[in-house]
């Protein structure tokens, strides 16, 4: 399935109702369907909130595939260069008083994921992901 | 997503039904943040939340940092299985009260 989407945060609710289609014509457990729809809610959400600077409408692309036991997702944009790989993971033992704000989404992609690489491809941002469909106790 | 605001025993429960995400998690925060400076004694139910981002997350974050500045108190309660996994992901869990039944969040706070 490949869907365009817009850099406009009204967007989210057609990507969740497609991946929601997407997983039930798969046979995706509603359980590994959670965990795919964060996936795709956490890095579509930083694309429309930051991947672009210059006040336009820009296009972007979510694809998502069934392979065996695997989901390959793949976003790209045509933003500014940002690989997610990169930032620095939140301190999830801090103190409430103490716990900084943010830096969770990406974090949370990582946790779900079973495999993210990153890459930038004729000044796009290729960002693959692997989730695993078998159920972990 | 739509929030119902009501009182129970002196305590003020919000209940967030439907989807906590970045569309929706402004709407989220301005009705905790209406709540808070009535009452410092809050629960949250997530018995009508489907589902909730680290945007969402990043509300409760900051409404629990409030409600302890203030020395009130901030129960959560009725998450569902994946909703509570968010919560122990991203280590929330040990720095957030989490109750599984209302009953519970209830009998929690000091009277």
């Amino acid at each position: 399935m490949l869907l365009n989407v817009k850099n406009d945060i009204r967007e989210i609710d057609r990507v969740f109702t497609c991946v929601k289609e997407f997983c039930c014509t798969n046979g995706i457990s509603e359980k590994k369907c959670f965990d795919i729809l964060i996936i795709i809610d956490e890095l579509a959400t930083n694309i429309i909130s930051y991947a672009f600077n210059d006040g336009q409408e820009h296009t972007f692309t979510i694809m998502i595939e069934k392979e065996n036991e695997m989901v390959h997702v793949q976003l790209s944009d045509a933003g500014i260069p940002f690989d997610p790989l990169k930032g620095t993971e939140p301190n999830t033992d801090a103190s409430l008083e103490s716990r900084k704000v943010g830096g969770l989404g990406i974090f949370f992609v990582k946790q779900l994921s079973h495999f993210m690489s990153y890459e930038r491809v004729k000044n796009r941002n290729q960002l693959d992901v692997l989730v695993s469909l078998e159920e972990e106790e | 997503m739509e929030i119902t605001v009501k009182k129970d025993s002196g305590i003020t429960v919000i209940c967030p039904n439907g989807r906590i995400d970045t569309s929706t998690a402004k709407n989220f925060e301005e009705g905790i943040m209406k709540a808070i400076p009535d009452n410092h004694q809050i629960i949250i139910s997530f018995l009508e939340t489907s589902y909730i981002s680290s945007a969402g997350l990043r509300v409760i974050l900051v409404a629990g940092k409030k409600i302890a500045a203030m020395n009130g108190q901030l129960a959560l309660a009725e998450m569902s299985d994946k909703i509570l996994e968010v919560f122990k992901m991203s280590g929330f869990d040990k720095i957030l009260k989490i109750y599984p039944t209302f009953e519970d969040a209830k009998s929690s706070f000091n009277r």
